[in-house]
C-alpha cells in the first residue's frame, strides 16, 4: 500500500485540479443580421433589448425547442447582460410549472385547461411561431407519397395495414407501392404534437378518426411508441414500411421522407416553410391571440400546421424580470424569428399577428 | 500477509493446506476444480459488462474530453457540435458535495447511535427498519418528495433542492454501511479501552471509529457515487442551466448525469458525443473522489 502512495496521490491531484479549473467560455454564435418587413417594430425592440439585464427561465413545449435554443444562443450578441434559459419539458409540464410560479414564462402548443390552476386573467398567449407536422415514412425507392386525411386516419387506426392498399394506391397513380406491412410509430409521451396531429385528423377525417384528440390518445395496441419527436423518427428510420408524425424541423434535419398531404382545397402539399406560412395567412387570430391553422383554407396551405405559444403573466412584481421577459419575447417573435426560424423549419409569424402580439406584450404590467 | 490472517483466524497454515489437498480423493478434487472454474466464470461474466462499459465510454468519451470540454458552457441547441460541460461539472461537484456534507456526518452519527448506544432497543430497531425501507425507495420518489416540500414551498428550483434530494438518498446507505462496519470492530477493543478508563465517547471516537474507518469510507463513497450518478430527482428539482452557476441557493443548476440523460436521447451527433463526454467525466470524477477519500481515511485509520 505504502509503495503505491505517491503515484496515487499524483493521479488524484491531477484529476482533482483538472476538474476544478473552470472558466467562462463564449458560446459560439452565427450572424444575427436581419432585414425584414417589420422595420418600425425592430428598431424599437433592438434598442431596448441591449439594455436588458438579469436571468429569466422558461420551460415547456419541445416542439419549438430547436428554434428557441438557436435564438437564445444568438441573443448573447444582442443582449450580453441578459440570460435566458429554456427547458423543453413538454407543454403540460411547462404549464404546471407556470401555475406553480417555477418559471418566468411557459412554452405551450396547446391551450390552458380549466383544471390546471391558471387564472385566465393572469396570463396572455403570445403566438411565437408555427411549423408543419410532417407525416414521415420509410419506403426505399418511393420518393414521393401523397396521402389525404381519411387515409392517414385509417393508417394510424390500423384499418389499413399494407402499403399497397387500394386507398393508398388510388392517391398515388404511377407510384409502385410495395406490399410491405405498415408499422405505425407514435409518441409514447404526452405531447402537443400528438394533440395537434389528432386535432387535424378529427377535422379532416371526422368519419374515420375515432380516437379523439388529446396530448395522448388510446392508440391501437400494435402501434409503436417513441419518446419525443426524435424517438418517433428513430422507429421510422429503423423500420422498413414505417410511418409516423413529427415536427418538420426534426424531419428535415434527420433526412426522413415526408408525405404530401391533401389540404382542404384538394391540393397535395409537402411540408415546408411556405406551406406553413400560407396556412398562417389564412388563419384567424382570436381575441386571446390563439388561432387554429389546422386543415384551414388556402390553396397552398399545408394542412397539418401547428401553432405554438409562449405564456406570459399579465403582471410581474419583479421589474427586472418582467422587462426581461417582455423584451425577450418581443425580440424572439421579430428579429429572432427573422434570423433563426426559417433555417430550422419554423415559419415566422405574419405581420398582423406580430402587431397584436406586441400590443399584448406592451400591456404586461411590470414592477 | 495471507498466512498471518489465516493463522489469526485459527485456520490452517500454508503448509497444512497443501497436505490437506494432497489427501483429497479424485472425486473431491474434481469437485474442487469444477467449483473453482464455475466461480471464476461467474466472476468473468460479472466483469465483462463492466469492462465493456468502461472501455466503450472511455473510447467514445475520451476523444471529446479536454480542458475546453470541462470548462465551457453547454451549447443550448442539441444540433450544435462541440464542447461544453462546464456548468454540469460545477453543478455535480457542488450539489454532490453539499449532499455529502449533509448526509455523511448525519449517517455516521446515526450509525454510531444504532451500534454503540441504541443496540437493540425499540428506537434503534425502528430506525433500522426505516432505513431499510428508505434504501428501497426509488430515487424519483425522493425527488417528488423534495419537489413538494421544498421546491413548491420556496417557488424555486435550485441546486440546494437537488442536494437535499441526494442527501435523502445517501443517508440510508451511509447509515447501513457504517453500522455494518462498526459491528465488525471486535468487542475486545471496546472492553480494553473501557478497562483503561476511557469513557464511552472517547472509546468510540479514538478506538472504534479509526478501526472501522476504511469500511466507513467505502460506504460513504458508494453513497457519493450513487448520488453523483442520480438523474431523476435532479431533473425534477434543480431545473436546467446552460451557464455555470456557483450559487446553490439561487437559480437553476444542472449535473453531468442530467446532461447525459438530456443529450443521449437526441439523434444528433454533437449531443451524443457530449453525452459520452459527460459520462467519461462523471466516471473520472467519482474515481478521483474515491482515491481522495482513501488517502484521507488512510491517514486516520488504525494502522495494522
Amino acid at each position: 500500500m505504502n509503495r503505491r502512495r505517491p503515484l496515487v496521490r499524483t493521479a488524484a491531484l491531477l484529476a482533482v485540479s483538472a476538474i476544478f479549473v473552470t472558466g467562462c467560455g463564449d458560446s459560439g454564435s452565427d450572424s444575427s443580421g436581419s432585414d425584414s418587413t417589420a422595420t418600425t417594430v425592430q428598431s424599437e425592440t433592438s434598442s431596448a433589448i441591449a439594455d436588458l439585464t438579469g436571468s429569466i427561465k422558461g420551460s415547456g413545449a419541445s416542439f419549438p425547442d430547436a428554434f428557441y435554443q438557436e435564438a437564445i444562443a444568438g441573443l448573447a450578441d444582442v443582449a450580453p447582460d441578459l440570460t435566458v434559459t429554456y427547458e423543453a419539458i413538454g407543454s403540460s409540464s411547462g404549464r404546471e410549472q407556470f401555475a406553480q410560479d417555477l418559471n418566468d414564462f411557459a412554452g405551450s402548443d396547446s391551450l390552458v385547461k380549466d383544471d390546471e390552476g391558471i387564472d385566465p386573467d393572469s396570463f396572455s398567449y403570445i403566438p411565437t411561431t408555427a411549423a408543419s407536422i410532417a407525416v414521415v415514412y420509410n419506403l426505399p425507392g418511393v420518393d414521393e407519397l401523397q396521402l389525404d386525411g381519411p387515409t392517414v386516419a385509417k393508417i394510424f387506426e390500423r384499418k389499413i395495414t399494407s402499403w399497397d392498399d387500394p386507398a393508398i394506391t388510388a392517391l398515388n397513380e404511377g407510384v409502385d407501392l410495395p406490399s410491405t406491412e405498415i408499422t405505425v410509430a407514435r409518441r409514447a409521451d404526452g405531447s402537443g404534437t400528438t394533440k395537434n396531429f389528432t386535432k387535424y385528423l378529427e377535422s379532416a377525417a371526422p368519419d374515420d378518426w375515432t380516437l379523439g384528440s388529446d396530448d395522448t390518445v388510446e392508440w391501437p395496441a400494435d402501434t409503436q411508441g417513441g419518446q419525443q419527436n426524435p424517438g418517433v423518427a428513430q422507429i421510422v428510420t429503423d423500420t422498413e414500411g414505417g410511418i409516423g408524425y413529427l415536427d418538420y424541423g426534426n424531419a428535415k434535419e434527420l433526412g426522413v421522407s415526408m408525405a404530401s398531404i391533401q389540404n382542404s382545397e384538394g391540393n397535395f402539399i409537402a411540408p415546408s416553410i411556405e406551406g406553413t406560412q400560407a396556412a398562417l395567412e389564412s388563419a384567424e387570430l382570436a381575441d386571446d391571440l390563439t388561432y387554429d391553422p389546422l386543415n384551414g383554407p388556402g390553396a397552398d396551405s399545408y394542412p397539418i400546421t401547428a401553432p405554438t405559444y409562449i405564456l406570459v403573466h399579465t403582471s410581474y412584481s419583479d421589474a427586472t424580470k418582467g422587462e426581461a421577459v417582455v423584451g425577450f419575447v418581443k425580440w424572439l417573435i421579430t428579429d429572432g424569428a427573422d434570423s433563426y426560424a426559417a433555417d430550422l423549419g419554423y415559419a415566422p409569424l405574419p405581420e398582423s399577428f406580430r402587431e397584436k402580439a406586441i400590443a399584448a406584450l406592451d400591456a404586461v404590467q411590470v414592477g | 500477509m495471507t498466512v498471518i490472517d489465516l493463522t489469526r483466524d485459527g485456520g490452517p497454515t500454508g503448509s497444512e493446506r497443501i497436505s490437506l489437498e494432497a489427501n483429497l480423493s479424485p472425486k473431491r478434487r474434481a469437485a474442487d476444480v469444477a467449483a473453482t472454474i464455475a466461480m471464476f466464470l461467474s466472476f468473468a461474466v460479472a466483469a465483462i459488462p463492466l469492462a465493456l462499459i468502461i472501455g466503450y465510454v472511455f473510447s467514445k468519451g475520451g476523444q471529446v474530453v479536454d480542458l475546453k470540454f470541462l470548462t465551457e458552457e453547454i451549447p443550448n441547441s442539441y444540433r450544435r457540435v462541440g464542447p461544453g460541460m462546464g456548468p454540469a461539472v460545477v453543478g455535480t461537484v457542488i450539489i454532490t458535495a453539499a449532499a455529502s456534507v449533509m448526509a455523511i456526518p448525519l449517517g455516521i452519527l446515526g450509525a454510531i447511535y444504532l451500534n454503540e448506544y441504541g443496540k437493540q432497543n425499540r428506537l434503534a430497531r425502528t430506525i433500522r427498519f426505516m432505513t431499510d425501507v428508505m434504501t428501497g425507495v426509488p430515487s424519483v420518489v425522493m425527488g417528488v418528495f423534495i419537489y413538494v416540500v421544498w421546491v413548491l414551498r420556496f417557488k424555486a428550483q435550485t441546486g440546494f433542492a437537488g442536494a437535499l434530494a441526494l442527501a435523502c438518498l445517501m443517508l440510508p446507505i451511509v447509515i447501513r454501511a457504517t453500522e455494518e462496519m462498526l459491528k465488525l470492530v471486535p468487542d475486545e477493543l471496546r472492553l480494553a479501552s473501557l478497562a483503561l478508563g476511557a469513557r464511552r465517547w472517547r472509546t468510540t471516537l479514538t478506538v472504534v471509529l479509526p478501526a472501522a474507518l476504511p469500511g466507513i469510507t467505502s460506504g460513504a463513497m458508494l453513497a457519493v457515487a450513487r448520488a453523483a450518478g442520480e438523474t431523476a430527482p435532479i431533473v425534477l428539482v434543480t431545473g436546467l442551466t446552460f451557464q455555470t452557476n456557483w450559487n446553490l441557493f439561487e437559480g437553476n443548476n444542472t449535473t453531468l448525469a442530467a446532461q447525459i440523460f438530456r443529450n443521449a436521447s437526441q439523434p444528433y451527433e454533437g449531443a451524443q458525443l457530449r453525452a459520452y463526454g459527460a459520462a467519461f467525466t462523471l466516471i473520472l470524477l467519482v474515481f478521483a473522489c474515491t482515491i481522495a477519500a482513501r488517502l484521507i481515511s488512510n491517514r486516520f485509520a488504525t494502522k495494522r
